[in-house]
């Protein structure tokens, strides 16, 4: 039952993040992209992680997808590359390192030893978000403040790199 | 005591900063510099006094102001020392230099430098006086160096002049060639006696290596087929570093061109001083020389042919200051000559003498081109003995004495000079220093009659008697020309005892035929000389030849250039020189540092050109390298891993 | 259960496309939806290996890639905008002037 949900799933996401790749029109790439994450968001389920599921879609799939959208649509730049490309002679090139990449890092993926994945009690405890929460608040408290800090840098960030009228 | 010692060289040096530092007046810069030397000159007095009233084996004050140099097992204490050689040296300085201090005021009266003048002139007296104390080989050097120096700046000291300059230059390379001898000198005393210092401190430790030749006795290097004895070649190392100093052959052509400095500068580094810093040392390291019977033999031949090679060229001169320049080096010859025959205190009295009778001949001689309006050729000369009196009686004196004339002061150390070589069997030497005395006396008797007799041959100028503050000096050294050899005379050989407990040497014989003969002969040829040339004084003609040359011919050309040494060394040595210069700047400097310098310079330009192209600026192709990167690192891992 | 390998897997493929977009795509914001995908990936394996151990502190970890991730985006879709601005296009290779 799980093996059939994740190959769904897997085939879902594998199709979103090829579409995404291979269509001219940057709205459509969003959109596969989005459809790529939501896929990830079911994995997530999968995984016992439902907390990063929720996170997954409201941050991912919420805002980030929004964003992407949004600067597309206010720039225009849904298709930018009508003209030739300059470096074509890259595109083989990057095909046969993308391949190289995929064979190594599945050899380096699937080169450990793997233990059969634990169940029962453990797991759901492990799974429980409340766990997390705890440790969002306890142990990693100092790296969530600098998180949020981050979060307010970018901000200032975002509006200072797009004041108007003042040259950076 | 040993305070006192110091207060010699140091009062000069007080006067050579204060008027480097403080003084911007002409007439305050020549009171405080001779006042500074004059009294050195009175410490010095007091100091041979004192020494005077010690034990004669015990006269000797070594004193050490501070470790100079200390590094591992060479160690160069900075240590002066006043021992009966070393006293009469310092009053010849000292003595002789505040007297040409004071001429100096008036002779440099009106010079845009005078201050400076006198700041070299101090600093001059100063390192003579280092030169002439020191305890230790590496001292002496500093010395020898330092009055080096002051000679290149006091020769060059009318430097707008190029001749001057060229002088200066001259002076300076061709004693850099005895320097580098004596650099060598140095390193193989240290290398075989362990210590630079010529004496022990007198308080036990460790003895200098002048009281330990012994222990190189027998000592050879060099190849089996030819070993040499370690005392010749340190002794013959030192040996050319006196030539350098002393202006001896083959050395000698710098001396007569530095005569384009000033001439009481003549007077006192390149008559009365400097130039006998070699004779110094050789008599200073008599243990060394004595140790060596080849140096000996090369010490006196050398001096011997030096004698009379500049003996012959002084006869031809026309330049006043040049006749008595060559004289000099006639007269170092001497000396040279008399190291070489172990008459070390002879050639020390000769030293003495000839440093107050050339000092008194070049003041004079200073005296006459001052009253001249910078005249320096004879032939425009003539006649001056009316219009300067003092002048020409001191001058007179000076020329006796250095002919060799009964009872001036040169003929009783020239006397003892060739009596010692005579009842030394010395045959050869004594012969061509005999013949060379001669000729000493033809040239003075010669330059007297030119410069002073007959009538002036150039009426463009009205001569005049210099003032007081230069007449002065030039009487008082006159006196001292005339009664200076009462200090060895040959019964009474008063500088001979006192040397003794340096160089170990008991009165000579004298020979009363010798001094007959010698006399006799140098009022002869004095009088040719005179005759010759008050007699002929019509046919010479300015920028004429002079009546000899009728005689002589070629021969006469060829005095006249000194044998020609200038333009030997001219046309190899210094044309060598030119080439290899020329080679350099032309072909190995462009071709070979630059083509160095510049091949690296492309090389790498050429190398960045190529890589350049590198980075292209597309930000895909860095990530496309960027992949490559991460897969050889993967595989790397991945090959460590299995 | 599926297994871990098979996470990884997944993972391996979607972060090579991630790749094959930056190296291929010049429309900037394609390029950057692709570095967004590769994040993606490594998250989830991060979280697959997570299960296997059982180790909570890897989803906190993950949290955090979220969040920065997000910084990330807002503060590159402004340079973007800016860059856009000035050069008027959102091509990749446009913006190539710092060259040898």
């Amino acid at each position: 039952m799980d093996l059939i949900l994740f190959l769904i799933t897997a085939v879902i996401a594998i199709t979103g993040a090829v579409a995404m790749l291979v269509s001219r029109n940057a709205v459509h790439s969003a959109l596969f992209l989005l459809l790529n994450f939501a896929a990830i968001s079911v994995m997530y389920l999968l995984l016992s992680a439902p907390f990063l599921f929720a996170i997954q879609l409201t941050v991912y799939a919420g805002a980030i997808m929004v964003l992407f959208l949004f600067v597309v649509m206010l720039l225009g730049a849904e298709k930018v590359e009508d003209a030739p490309d300059r470096i074509a002679w890259q595109q083989p090139l990057a095909l046969l390192l993308g391949l190289a990449l995929l064979v190594v890092s599945v050899v380096v993926g699937l080169g450990g030893a793997t233990t059969p994945p634990p169940a029962g009690e453990a797991l759901a405890q492990f799974s429980d978000p409340r766990s997390l929460g705890a440790l969002l608040f306890t142990d990693y408290l100092l790296p969530f403040e600098v998180t949020g800090f981050i979060l307010l840098i970018a901000v200032v960030g975002v509006v200072v790199l797009n004041q108007r009228g003042r040259k950076i | 005591m040993e305070l006192l010692i110091w207060l010699i060289p140091l009062l000069p040096f007080i006067g050579f900063l204060l008027n480097v530092f403080v003084i911007r007046r002409e007439r305050e810069a020549g009171l405080v510099a001779s006042g500074l030397v004059a009294a050195a000159f009175v410490v010095t007095l007091i100091a041979v006094a004192m020494l005077a009233g010690m034990p004669p084996e015990e006269r000797r004050i070594v004193s050490t102001a501070w470790e100079w140099i200390n590094t591992g097992s060479f160690r160069v204490p900075f240590a002066i020392m006043f021992d009966p050689l070393t006293a009469v040296m310092a009053l010849l300085i000292t003595g002789v230099g505040a007297l040409i201090h004071v001429y100096s005021i008036g002779y440099m009266h009106g010079d845009p430098r005078v201050v400076r003048y006198f700041a070299y002139l101090n600093l001059f007296v100063t390192m003579m006086l280092f030169l002439v104390m020191a305890n230790n080989l590496l001292l002496l050097f500093l010395g020898w160096e330092g009055v080096g120096l002051c000679s290149f700046l006091l020769i060059g000291f009318w430097f707008e002049r190029k001749s001057a300059s060229a002088a200066a230059v001259k002076a300076f390379v061709v004693n850099r060639i005895g320097d580098a001898a004596f650099i060598l000198a140095m390193l193989a005393v240290f290398a075989y006696f362990g210590t630079l210092n010529f004496y022990g401190d007198g308080e036990g430790g460790q003895l200098g290596f002048l009281e330990r030749v012994s222990d190189i006795a027998g000592l050879r290097i060099g190849p089996d087929w030819q070993p040499i004895f370690v005392s010749t070649a340190i002794s013959f190392l030192l040996l050319i570093g006196a030539t350098g100093k002393s202006a001896q052959f083959p050395l000698f052509v710098w001396l007569p061109d530095a005569m384009a400095g000033p001439t009481p500068v003549s007077a006192l580094i390149h008559a009365a001083t400097m130039v006998t810093g070699g004779v110094y040392l050789m008599a200073r390291a008599e243990p060394l020389f004595v140790a060596s019977f080849t140096t000996q033999g090369w010490v006196a031949w050398i001096g011997a042919l030096t004698a009379l090679l500049a003996g012959t060229a002084a006869m031809a001169q026309w330049d006043i200051k040049r006749v008595l320049a060559y004289s000099t080096v006639s007269q170092l010859g001497f000396m040279v000559a008399a190291c070489g025959m172990g008459a070390y205190v002879a050639a020390i009295f000769h030293l003495l003498t000839h440093g107050i009778f050339k000092a008194l001949l070049f003041l004079a001689a200073g005296s006459v081109i001052h009253g001249t309006h910078d005249t320096q050729d004879m032939r425009r000369m003539g006649g001056l003995k009316d219009a300067m009196p003092i002048t020409f009686r001191t001058y007179v004196i000076g020329a006796l004495a250095l002919a060799g004339i009964v009872p001036f002061a040169g003929f009783w150390s020239k006397d003892e000079i060739l009596a010692h070589a005579i009842s030394h069997g010395q045959t050869p030497i004594f012969v061509i220093l005999f013949l060379t005395s001669l000729l000493t006396a033809f040239y003075m008797g010669r330059q007297v009659a030119l410069v002073f007799f007959g009538t002036q041959r150039d009426p463009s100028y009205h001569p005049h008697e210099s003032p007081q503050v230069m007449t002065v000096p030039l009487v008082v050294l006159a006196v001292g020309a005339t009664i200076g050899g009462a200090i060895n005379l040959p019964v009474l050989h008063w500088l001979t005892d006192w040397l003794e407990p340096v160089l170990h040497e008991k009165a000579g014989e004298f020979n009363l035929w010798l001094a007959l003969i010698a006399t006799a002969g140098a009022v002869g040829m004095g009088y040719l000389g005179w005759w010759v040339y008050t007699t002929n004084a019509a046919k010479i003609k300015i920028g004429g030849k002079d009546p000899a040359y009728r005689y002589s011919g070629d021969i006469w050309e060829g005095m006249e250039e000194a044998w020609y040494f200038d333009r030997l060394y001219q046309r190899t040595v210094v044309a060598g020189f030119e080439r290899l210069a020329d080679f350099l700047a032309r072909v190995f400097d462009p071709q070979g540092v630059d083509g160095l310098v510049m091949g690296v310079g492309r090389f790498f330009g050429g190398l960045a050109n190529g890589v350049r192209a590198l980075q292209t600026g597309y930000v895909r192709t860095y990530a496309l390298v960027f992949t490559v990167g991460v897969l050889i690192v993967l595989g790397v891992m991945l090959w460590f891993a299995r | 259960m599926v297994p871990t390998s098979y996470y990884v897997l997944l993972s391996a493929i979607l972060f090579t496309i991630g790749v094959l977009g930056v190296l291929l795509r010049r429309n900037a914001i394609v390029v950057f939806m692709s570095v967004e995908l590769m994040l993606n990936a490594a998250n989830l394996a991060l979280v697959a290996f997570a299960r296997e151990r059982l180790a909570v502190e890897a989803q906190v970890l993950v949290f955090f890639v979220i969040t920065v991730a997000a910084a990330e985006v807002a503060v590159g879709l402004a340079l973007l905008v800016s860059i856009f601005r000035t050069k008027r296009t959102a091509d990749v290779d446009e913006v190539s002037t710092l060259k040898g």
